[in-house]
C-alpha cells in the first residue's frame, strides 16, 4: 500500500492541547481511495467537506466516526486533488487574510482530463 | 457524462431495499455497524437516478412506522392510571413525561443521523419536489404522530398541569422532567409562530391557574390575617415567577403574573388593607415595617394598588387626626361643663379651663407630631420614601389639621411654650429639633395669616415679659418661618425685635439723661413699640396711676418727644411689670408684679380693707383685667392680698386686705399673672373678625397689584391669579374675591370693560 501524507504544515498553526483535539480538528484521520491510496489529514482539513464532516460526526457514531478511517469512493488521483483543495480551503478559511485568495492558481493546477470526474466528486463530497 | 462504474447496474429497488434495512438498523441504535459512506452513496444514487420521490416517501414511511412503534411501546404504557394518591400520581406523571422525552430524544437523534445520510436529497431533491427537508419532516411527523394524538396530548398536558398543581400544593416534583417535556412543546411549531406550547399548554395552564388563584385568593383573604396574606401572596408571586423561569417559558411569566394580580391580589387588596384586627392600621400601630413594606411592594404591582394604599393611609391618618382633634375638643367640652355650674364657681371653672387649655394645645401639637413621626417612619422604612405616598400623607395631615379651627393657635402656643421654658429639661438642640418638626405641621396649616396673628401675639408677650429663652432661639424660629413663608411673613416680627433693641438703647440714654437732671422717684424702663409692627389690640387701657408713677412716665415722655418730634407715645400699661419692695411682718420681699397689680397694691398702703368696687373706682382698670390681677394677688401661688370671703373667684361684692403675714422662702418673688392663654370663644370670634377684615385688605391689595401690572384681565383670570398669590397665606374663596372686586369698582380702582362685561380694566 502506498501512503502519501499530505503534510500538515498548512494547518499546524494551532498548537492546542491534546484533549481538545476533536474540537479544533487537529486529530488525524485517514482518507482511503477506492484504489488503495490513503491520506492522513487533520480532522479539520477533512471537515472542509460536508459529507466527510457528517461521516466523522461522533454524535451520529457511524462506523467511520469510530474507526476514523473514511473510504472515499474515488480514485487516488481524484482524492489527492480533493485533499489538496480541502487543505487549501481550510487554510484560507482559518487565516482570515486580506490578501487575495489564489483561486486562479489552484484552478490552473487541475489537469483538464480530471475536471469532470473531480466535479462529480466535489458535488458528492459537498466541498 | 463519464460513465460511472456502478451506473449501469443501478437498481432503485435494490438500493432502497438496502438503505431501508440500514435505516431500520439506525433506528435500532446500531449506526456503529453501518458505513456512512455506503448509505450516503445509496441515497445519493437514488437522487441522482431520479428516484428521489421513492427515497423521500420511503424514509417518511419508515419514520412514521418507527414513531408509531415508539408511541405504542414507550408512551402509551406510561399513561397514568386514575389513582387518587398524590404521591403515586406524582410518580406516574413523572414517568410519563420522561417517556415522552425519551421518545423525542430517540426520534431527534435518529433523524439527525438520517439527515446526514440524506444530505444530498435535502440539497437536491426536496427543493425541486416542493417537500419539506428531513429536519422539518422530522418535526412534522413527531407532531403528527405523537403530539397530535388526542390520547397522548391529553395525558401529557394533564400530567404537566398536575405536576404544577402538586408543586403549588407544596409537594416536591421533578422539575427537570417537566422542563424537558415543556422544551419539546416549545420546539414544535405546528403553524408559523405558534408553538405547541402556546397552542396546547399555555391556554389551559393559564385557565387552571386562574381557577386556582381565584380560589386561593378567596381562601387566603378569609382565613389569614393581613400579614400572613401578604406573605403568602408574595410567596406565590415569587414561586410562579420562578416556575415560569425554571420549567415553563418566560413568555408565560407576564400573563401568569397578571392572573395573580387580577385574582389573588387586586380583588382582595382593599379588604385586606382594611382588615380590622390585622390590617393597615394595626400594622402601623405595631410597627410591622416588614409587613408594611411587603404590602407596599405588592401594591406597586397592580395599578389599583397604590391608590388603594394611599386612600387607606389617608383614611387612617384622618381618623387618627380626628381622634386627636376630638380629644382636644373633649377637653374643651369638659371646660364648658366646668363653666356651666351657676354664677359662683364660674370664674374658677374658667381659670381651670384656661390652664388646661394650654395643655390641650400642647398635647394636640404633641399628638400630631408623634402621629407625623410615626407615619414618616413607616414612609421611610416601608414605603421606600415614595413621592406619591408622601403627598398623600401631606394631604391627609392638611385635611385633619385644618379641621381643627384652633390649629394655628395651638401651634403658636406650642412654640411659645417651648421658647419660654425650653431649658426645662431639654437642651437647646432638642428644642430646635422639636421646633423643626413643628414647622412641618405648620406647613399643613392653610390659614397662615391666622397663625401669623397668634404667633405675633405670643411673641410680643414673650418679648415684653422677657420670657423668651434666648434671642438666638427666637431668631432661629423666625428664620424657619421666613424660609417657609417668605420675608413678608416675618417682616413685622423682625420689626418687633428691632424695637426691642432700640428701646434698650433709648432706656439707657434716658437713664443717663435723668442721672444728669432730676430723676423721678420711680425708675422706669420703657419699650417703645412701633404701633403697626406689634399686635397690640387694646387701645391704651386706661388706669389711674399713682402720682409717683405718672411723674416717671411724664419724665420719659418729655425726654422722648424732645428727641423725636412728631411722634406720639401712648402707654400700654397692661403689658408692663414692676419691681416693688414690700415690708411684710416677718421680712422684706422684693416682688415682681404686673403694672396693674402694682397699682392695686399701692392702694393698700393707706387702707387695710378695700371693697372690689372701691378698687375699681380708684384704679379705673377694666373689669376683666382687674379681676385677673386681683385673682393673681389673692388666689394665686403667692397670696399677697387676703380675700373676704376666701375663694378662688372674684365677685363684685368681695373685699380685700393686705396679707401682712405673707411668707415665702426666697427674697425675690415673681408673682405670676393668671394669664388667659387659650382664647375664649368670644375672643376667638373677635380674632376671626379681625382676620377677616385683614384678609379683605390683603385681597384688595393683591387685586390692585395684579391689575396694575396687567391693566386688563378677565374675571376668571383675575380670581385665579389672586388665589394663587394668596395661597401661601390663606385660601381665599372666589366669592370673597368677587366681593372685593365689586368693592374696588365702586371705589373706582377698576371698571368693567365696555366690550366685555366679564373683563376688568385698571383705572390709574
Amino acid at each position: 500500500m502506498k501512503v502519501a501524507a499530505s503534510t500538515s504544515d498548512l494547518s499546524s498553526t494551532s498548537d492546542a492541547a491534546q484533549k481538545s483535539d476533536n474540537a479544533n480538528g487537529s486529530e488525524w484521520v485517514r482518507l482511503q481511495s477506492s484504489d488503495g491510496y490513503s491520506y492522513l489529514v487533520k480532522r479539520k482539513v477533512a471537515q472542509a467537506s460536508g459529507t466527510i464532516r457528517n461521516m466523522l460526526d461522533p454524535q451520529s457514531g457511524y462506523s467511520e466516526a469510530l474507526s476514523k478511517i473514511c473510504s472515499i469512493n474515488e480514485r487516488g488521483i481524484i482524492l489527492e486533488k480533493l485533499v489538496e483543495y480541502m487543505c487549501f480551503k481550510s487554510h484560507y478559511e482559518s487565516i482570515n487574510t486580506k490578501e487575495e485568495i489564489p483561486v486562479q492558481e489552484f484552478m490552473e493546477r487541475i489537469p483538464p482530463e480530471l475536471v469532470l470526474e473531480l466535479l462529480l466528486a466535489a458535488d458528492y463530497q459537498e466541498s | 457524462m463519464a460513465p460511472r462504474k456502478h451506473g449501469p447496474e443501478f437498481s432503485a429497488e435494490k438500493t432502497w431495499a438496502e438503505l431501508a434495512k440500514n435505516i431500520k438498523e439506525i433506528q435500532n441504535h446500531n449506526a456503529a455497524n453501518l458505513s456512512f459512506e455506503e448509505n450516503h452513496r445509496f441515497a445519493y444514487n437514488m437522487v441522482l437516478y431520479k428516484s428521489g420521490d421513492q427515497l423521500y416517501n420511503g424514509v417518511k414511511q419508515l419514520v412514521i412506522e418507527n414513531l408509531e412503534f415508539l408511541a405504542n411501546t414507550i408512551i402509551i404504557p406510561a399513561f397514568t392510571s386514575a389513582t387518587s394518591d398524590p404521591a403515586m400520581q406524582n410518580t406516574e406523571e413523572e414517568l410519563l413525561l420522561k417517556a415522552l422525552r425519551r421518545v423525542w430524544d430517540d426520534h431527534t437523534s435518529n433523524m439527525h443521523r438520517l439527515g446526514q445520510i440524506l444530505k444530498y436529497m435535502d440539497r437536491v431533491h426536496t427543493q425541486s419536489a416542493h417537500v419539506p427537508p428531513t429536519s422539518v419532516m422530522s418535526l412534522d411527523l413527531f407532531l403528527d404522530r405523537i403530539i397530535n394524538k388526542p390520547s397522548i396530548k391529553t395525558q401529557v398536558v394533564t400530567a404537566i398541569l398536575n405536576q404544577v398543581q402538586h408543586e403549588r400544593d407544596g409537594y416536591g416534583i421533578n422539575r427537570s422532567a417537566v422542563k424537558e417535556c415543556v422544551d419539546v412543546f416549545l420546539s414544535l411549531e405546528p403553524s408559523k409562530g405558534v408553538t405547541v406550547y402556546k397552542r396546547d399548554l399555555e391556554p389551559v395552564f393559564l385557565e387552571k391557574s386562574e381557577e386556582f388563584y381565584r380560589k386561593e385568593g378567596e381562601h387566603l383573604a378569609t382565613s389569614c390575617d393581613t400579614p400572613e396574606f401578604l406573605r403568602s401572596v408574595q410567596a406565590r408571586f415569587e414561586a410562579e415567577e420562578s416556575r415560569t423561569h425554571h420549567y415553563l417559558s418566560s413568555q408565560t411569566t407576564q400573563p401568569l403574573l397578571q392572573i395573580l394580580k387580577d385574582h389573588l391580589l387586586t380583588p382582595h387588596l382593599n379588604n385586606v388593607i382594611s382588615k380590622e384586627n390585622s390590617g393597615l392600621d394595626v400594622m402601623i400601630d405595631n410597627n410591622q415595617f416588614q409587613d408594611l413594606e411587603r404590602l407596599y411592594r405588592l401594591c406597586l404591582k397592580v395599578p389599583t394598588g397604590l391608590p388603594t394604599l394611599r386612600s387607606s393611609l389617608k383614611t387612617s391618618i384622618v381618623r387618627r387626626g380626628k381622634e386627636i382633634n376630638s380629644t382636644s375638643l373633649g377637653d374643651d367640652l369638659v371646660d364648658i361643663e366646668g363653666e356651666a355650674p351657676p354664677e359662683k364657681s364660674k370664674d374658677k371653672g374658667k381659670a381651670k379651663a384656661k390652664a388646661s387649655g394650654l395643655e390641650t394645645a400642647i398635647n394636640w401639637v404633641q399628638d400630631v407630631l408623634s402621629l407625623k413621626d410615626r407615619f414618616d417612619l413607616v414612609w421611610k422604612t416601608s414605603f421606600d420614601s415614595n413621592r406619591d405616598v408622601e403627598s398623600t400623607l401631606n394631604e391627609a395631615f392638611t385635611s385633619f389639621v385644618n379641621l381643627n379651627e384652633k390649629c394655628s393657635e395651638f401651634i403658636s402656643l406650642f412654640i411659645d411654650d417651648h421658647l419660654k421654658k425650653g431649658l426645662k429639661g431639654k437642651s437647646e438642640e432638642e428644642v430646635d429639633v422639636i421646633l423643626d418638626k413643628t414647622i412641618t405641621i405648620f406647613r399643613f396649616v392653610l390659614e397662615k395669616d391666622v397663625f401669623e396673628r397668634y404667633y405675633k401675639g405670643h411673641l410680643a408677650k414673650r418679648l415684653l415679659q422677657g420670657r423668651s429663652v434666648s434671642d438666638d432661639a427666637e431668631r432661629g424660629m423666625l428664620a424657619k418661618l421666613k424660609v417657609e413663608c417668605g420675608v413678608q411673613f416675618t417682616q413685622k416680627m423682625e420689626g418687633m425685635f428691632n424695637d426691642m433693641r432700640i428701646s434698650a438703647d433709648t432706656t439707657k440714654e434716658y437713664l443717663e439723661h435723668v442721672s444728669r437732671t432730676t430723676a423721678p422717684e420711680v425708675e422706669i424702663s420703657v419699650t417703645i413699640m412701633t404701633s403697626n409692627a406689634w399686635p397690640i389690640t387694646h387701645s391704651a387701657s386706661a388706669c389711674i396711676l399713682p402720682p409717683e408713677m405718672s411723674k416717671a412716665c411724664k419724665s420719659f415722655e418729655k425726654f422722648y418727644l424732645d428727641r423725636h418730634s412728631g411722634r406720639r407715645l401712648s402707654w400700654q400699661l397692661s403689658l408692663g411689670n414692676a419691681d416693688v419692695v414690700v415690708q411684710f411682718k416677718n421680712r422684706v420681699h422684693e416682688l415682681n408684679v404686673a403694672t396693674f397689680a402694682l397699682v392695686i397694691l399701692l392702694l393698700f398702703e393707706e387702707d387695710g380693707l378695700l371693697t372690689y368696687s372701691y378698687i375699681k373706682e380708684a384704679t379705673q382698670i377694666e373689669e376683666p383685667e382687674l379681676k385677673r390681677h386681683l385673682q393673681s394677688l389673692a388666689s394665686g401661688k403667692f397670696k399677697i392680698l387676703k380675700k373676704h370671703p376666701p375663694g378662688r373667684d372674684v365677685n363684685p361684692d368681695d373685699q380685700f386686705s393686705f396679707n401682712a403675714d405673707f411668707t415665702a422662702p426666697t427674697k425675690k418673688i415673681k408673682v405670676p399673672t393668671i394669664s388667659s392663654k387659650v382664647e375664649s370663644t368670644e375672643e376667638r370670634k373677635e380674632t376671626r373678625d379681625r382676620i377677616e377684615e385683614e384678609r379683605k385688605h390683603l385681597m384688595e391689595a393683591c387685586i390692585v397689584r395684579v391689575m396694575k401690572s396687567r391693566k386688563k384681565m378677565t374675571h376668571n383670570d383675575l380670581v385665579n391669579e389672586v388665589t394663587q398669590q394668596l395661597t401661601n397665606k390663606f385660601l381665599p374663596e372666589p366669592l370673597m374675591i368677587k366681593k372685593r372686586i365689586e368693592h374696588l369698582i365702586e371705589r373706582e380702582f377698576l371698571e368693567r370693560s365696555e366690550e366685555d362685561r366679564r373683563t376688568y380694566r385698571y383705572l390709574a
